[in-house]
């Protein structure tokens, strides 16, 4: 309490403008230096993939190209076509299964009352910090039983259900500040619990559903345990292929670069595209769902 | 059609610690108005909300029209979505996703109603809530008033068995308040749907209700038609509840004094009233507590009164004064309808006998009929 109040007194005080801006300058000129060491590498994958192969051998990386050609994107899209179409499948296939069915273990936590529901938060809780280095081996038996072996159905599965628990703890965050007399009112005007879902709830919570489907979509992308191990051939993702092309010596440096930008790109795309409603989402706990 | 039977009903919010309802029993008859009334916290919500099945009581039986619609011990129970009921919850509840119009249809689109059969119900009622200008706006667009009155038209457009209104009115101004009063009484005798209401506003209470419940604690103190609790009220607890400005209360000690018997209570004694003898006489020399209310009190002559008294302050109601007498050891607080505000010094105060309420000192209670 008194901290608290002392630290705001001191913030108070007045400066002198002379240390003001000395300070002032300070602050900037380390934020500059820690901008430019996390941004040089991303400039230099740019400037790269942007050059011909001799130019890469010929120039620093972090020249400009003289002029950019796309080559590198060429070559590096012939080779990752297809491991890039099966990420998308995944991704979508996998980030769907689980928001859907996290949302729904959500709702019905945070808005019954029933038998153990302490006991299935617990166990939602646990399943998320789950190493899955230690289930590996029946987990492949299992896929492998299933038949789904390297196939993109295989995948969807493993990150449908091991991406629900953190889906269903983010959406019981926001299903929380959904008033409960919402529900309650929904149920005295006639509706069942599928209902209130598809009309009350789930309309209400846009943000959050938006919020954990890119959480979901950015993990599931990046994702690449699951993809080297149940993903060997047929439905390597694109994370794998970029992984293994770098590792070749056959694939010229740009292209390599070329490659980590096409991978990014949807990533990036995605946040553009919903960025604002991931702002707000990240707010809504502090205001309120209606 | 649709009475509602209430049994035994015990509810506890903290696993059988302490009720939130300690054994409610009730008959609300079919097209009666049912208000209930009470201090915060006494469990009027939670009566309405088991009405309406959205709490499962600890024990207790409650029919609708006949029908078991919650029992503990015979282990049935109907959904609420089943019971066909309306209600207004005190926190509005409004769908935030949907407009004004969106939330007042929600109900009959459940129920598949034809949409221009919706839409029709919905502009009606939105018209006579004066509303109809705001159906296009989400709940977050609303202000606190024209949100309840949404939420009273989410109700009204349909056409339940039995209305749950819980204070549908207590964030409108005071003309808006008494209009949607007037109509909703209206509509509901036409109707003729059973309706429990709960308000705090007396006034509301005692125009609206055909049968009030006045709750303390979980309980049931005292309940039946509006001027039977004003005018006979059970308990000191309903006399102070009931009635604004609050019941005068005096600490008195029954005397006999020439053959009769007079209420002295230090700084004035008055003639008990002829026909409470008999309840009296038993308690002569014992402690009770006396009840005048402002209105049953009147300024007379400064010989003719039992009470005397100097002028504190007055506050003009407009159509009469409310006067702060101090009559000694206390200021007390007469309605005088007519007369002026230009009161001052003392004067002397006449209570009519036969309005006068007695109470135990110990148990409370009333005294005599
Ligand atoms: N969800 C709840 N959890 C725990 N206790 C509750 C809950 N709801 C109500 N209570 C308690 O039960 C008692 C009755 O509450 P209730 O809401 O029925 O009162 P009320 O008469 O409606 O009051 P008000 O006039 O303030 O609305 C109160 O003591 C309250 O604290
Ligand atoms: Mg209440």
């Amino acid at each position: 309490m008194e901290t608290a109040l002392d630290a705001r007194q001191k913030t108070v005080m007045p400066r002198t403008p002379s240390t003001q801006k000395a300070l002032h300058a300070a602050y900037y000129a380390l934020l500059i230096v820690y901008a430019l060491f996390c941004l040089l590498p991303l400039w230099g994958t740019l400037t790269t993939s942007l050059k011909t192969s001799q130019a890469v051998e010929t120039t620093s990386p972090l020249a400009m190209p003289g002029s950019p050609v796309f080559v590198g994107y060429r070559g590096a899209l012939e080779e990752l076509k297809t491991p890039l179409l099966n990420s998308l499948i995944i991704t979508a296939g996998g980030a769907l299964g689980s928001v859907f069915l996290g949302s729904v273990c959500a709702y019905a936590l945070t808005k019954f009352q029933f038998r153990f529901r302490g006991l299935f938060y617990l166990l939602l809780t646990v399943a998320i910090y789950l190493p899955y280095q230690a289930i590996l081996i029946p987990l492949f038996r299992t896929i492998n039983a299933l038949n789904l072996y390297d196939t993109k159905a295989g995948l969807i599965l493993l990150h449908t259900v091991f991406g629900m628990p953190m889906c269903a703890v983010m959406f019981a965050g926001f299903y929380a500040e959904v008033p409960d007399c919402v529900v309650k009112q929904a149920m005295i005007d006639g509706s069942g619990p599928w209902r209130i879902y598809r009309k009350v709830v789930v309309p209400s919570t846009k943000i959050a559903t938006m919020t954990v489907l890119v959480f979901q979509c950015t993990s599931i992308w990046n994702e690449m345990l699951f993809a080297l191990i149940f993903g060997a051939a047929d439905a390597m993702p694109a994370t794998i292929a970029l992984n293994n092309m770098a590792g070749t010596l056959a694939a010229e440096r740009n292209v390599q670069m070329a490659g980590s930008i096409w991978l990014a790109m949807p990533v990036l795309a995605l946040y553009i595209i919903l960025g604002k409603y991931l702002i707000r989402g990240y707010m809504a706990g502090s205001v309120t769902a209606s | 059609m649709a009475s509602i039977t209430i049994r035994d009903v015990r509810v506890s919010y903290n696993k059988r610690g302490s009720y939130a309802l300690k054994g409610l029993d009730l008959d609300i008859k079919d097209g009666e108005f049912c208000v209930f009334l009470g201090p915060s916290g006494c469990g009027k919500s939670t009566a309405m909300h088991c009405i309406a099945g959205l709490i499962h009581p600890d024990t207790g039986e409650i029919r609708i029209g006949g029908s078991v619609t919650t029992s503990v011990e015979r282990r049935e129970f109907v959904p609420p979505q089943e019971r066909n009921i309306a209600m207004v919850f005190q926190e509005y509840a409004l769908y935030p996703n949907m407009t004004a119009r969106g939330n007042m249809s929600f109900a009959l689109e459940t129920k598949k109603t034809p949409r221009d059969e919706v839409a029709r119900q919905v502009d009606k009622t939105a018209r006579m809530l004066g509303i109809e200008s705001l159906l296009d706006r989400k709940p977050a667009e609303l202000s606190g008033g024209q949100r309840q009155r949404v939420a009273l038209g989410r109700a009204l457009v349909r056409n339940p068995s039995v209305f749950l209104l819980d204070e549908p009115l207590g964030n409108l101004d005071a003309k808006l308040r008494e209009q949607v009063r007037y109509e909703l009484k209206k509509i509901q005798t036409q109707m003729g749907v059973t309706t429990v209401y709960v308000t705090h506003d007396q006034t509301e209470a005692m125009t609206m209700a055909d049968h009030i419940v006045l709750m303390k604690d979980g309980e049931i103190v005292q309940q039946g038609a509006p001027t039977e609790l004003y005018d006979r009220p059970s308990h000191l607890f309903v006399a102070g509840f009931l009635g604004t400005p609050r019941i005068n209360m005096f600490d008195c000690v029954i005397q006999a004094r020439d053959g009769s018997l007079r209420f002295n209570a230090g700084d004035f004694s008055i003639p008990a009233p002829e026909n409470m003898e008999d309840a009296l006489r038993p308690l002569l020399g014992r402690e009770v507590i006396l009840g005048a209310r402002p209105s049953d009190l009147s300024i007379v002559e400064n010989g003719e009164g039992d009470i005397r008294g100097v002028v504190d302050g007055v506050e003009p109601l407009g159509d009469a004064y409310l006067v702060y007498i101090n009559i000694g050891s206390r200021v007390i607080i007469v309605k005088s309808a007519g007369g002026s505000g230009a009161l001052s010094g003392s004067l002397a105060l006449k209570a009519s006998p036969d309005r006068l309420h007695v109470f135990d000192k110990d148990t409370e209670k009333r005294i005599g009929a």
